[in-house]
């Protein structure tokens, strides 16, 4: 790629948009898996302890 | 399709497949990338400008294809009743939104030096505008209605009406006339563009669709843990 090119930096906010986004979206959908299988575990624990 | 109807059958088979998953994904990402960004030639009219091809047309595809899993597996849930497929189209939505925001910022980020205008209300980038706004009204509809099973119903009524929408953008370019270019891949007389330029972006669409899969299946794991803790909270209110 000719980083010297007319509009190249329209390519590079579009390849950064796309980063930051789909960063975002991964970050997002692991964190609130692991927030929640957490929880559900945490909850099974509490419940299998005798009262 | 009944064999994955129980949500411990498939979390097994999501937690056995999501490390290949991920691992093809980044390996995609990674030929796709080289490809698009080293080996692929400028064009000869829109010069390094079309390089932005590579993330901006495999965004639209998914845009479109989420929305159709999504209008699927609302079908499934409506017709057959299947206790996975309102987890399914809800866990969907928020990925296919932000594939379709990408699509619809990346394409602007491509008029602006092409068109000279970074938006024109044209057939094809008003009807994705107008599948930006079902997605977002199909999420709304989840987050406004607490109770999963009525939230579920008016969510299924609006993937299906909003389908009507998939041909649409799909052909928008055929039926009227567009700013946009046609259809240069998926054609009935075979892709017009060079081979050099179409691995990187093949490789590219293959790489999106791992990740969707990906994200998908950790997003209905999480929703079905999320379901689960409201079950434990309904019991214990239940036993008090």
């Amino acid at each position: 790629m000719d980083f010297s090119a007319n509009h190249v930096g329209f390519v590079i906010a579009s390849y950064a948009l796309t980063f930051l986004c789909l960063a975002g979206l991964i970050i997002a959908t692991l964190g609130r898996d692991r927030k929640l299988r957490a929880q559900v575990e945490r909850l099974d624990t509490q419940r299998r302890k005798p009262r | 399709m009944q064999f994955l109807a129980n949500p411990t059958r498939f979390l097994r088979i999501a937690n056995a497949v999501l490390p290949y998953v991920w691992a093809i994904t980044v390996a995609l990402f990674a030929v796709g990338l080289y490809g698009a960004l080293v080996t692929a030639p400028p064009d000869y009219q829109q010069g390094e400008t079309v390089r932005i091809m590579y993330v901006h047309v495999p965004a639209a595809w998914m845009a479109l294809f989420v929305y159709t899993v999504m209008a699927l597996a609302s079908a499934v849930a409506a017709i057959f009743r299947h206790p996975l497929a309102d987890v399914a189209a809800k866990t969907a939505a928020p990925i296919g939104a932000v594939f379709c925001f990408l699509s619809l910022a990346t394409g602007s980020l491509w008029g602006k030096p092409m068109w000279g205008a970074w938006w024109v209300w044209d057939a094809r980038l008003t009807s994705m505008f107008v599948l930006m706004l079902l997605y977002i009204g199909y999420m709304a509809i989840w987050a406004a209605i607490e109770e999963p099973h009525r939230a579920a119903m008016v969510a299924r009524v609006v993937a299906l009406v909003g389908f009507i929408n998939i041909p649409i953008v799909k052909f928008s370019v055929d039926w009227w006339n567009s700013l946009h270019q046609p259809a240069s891949v998926f054609r009935m007389d075979g892709p017009t563009i060079a081979g050099p330029m179409l691995w990187p972006l093949l490789v590219m669409g293959l790489a999106y669709t791992f990740l969707f899969l990906a994200l998908h299946l950790t997003a209905m794991r999480a929703e079905i843990a999320a379901r689960k803790i409201r079950q434990i909270h309904i019991a214990e209110i239940g036993e008090r």
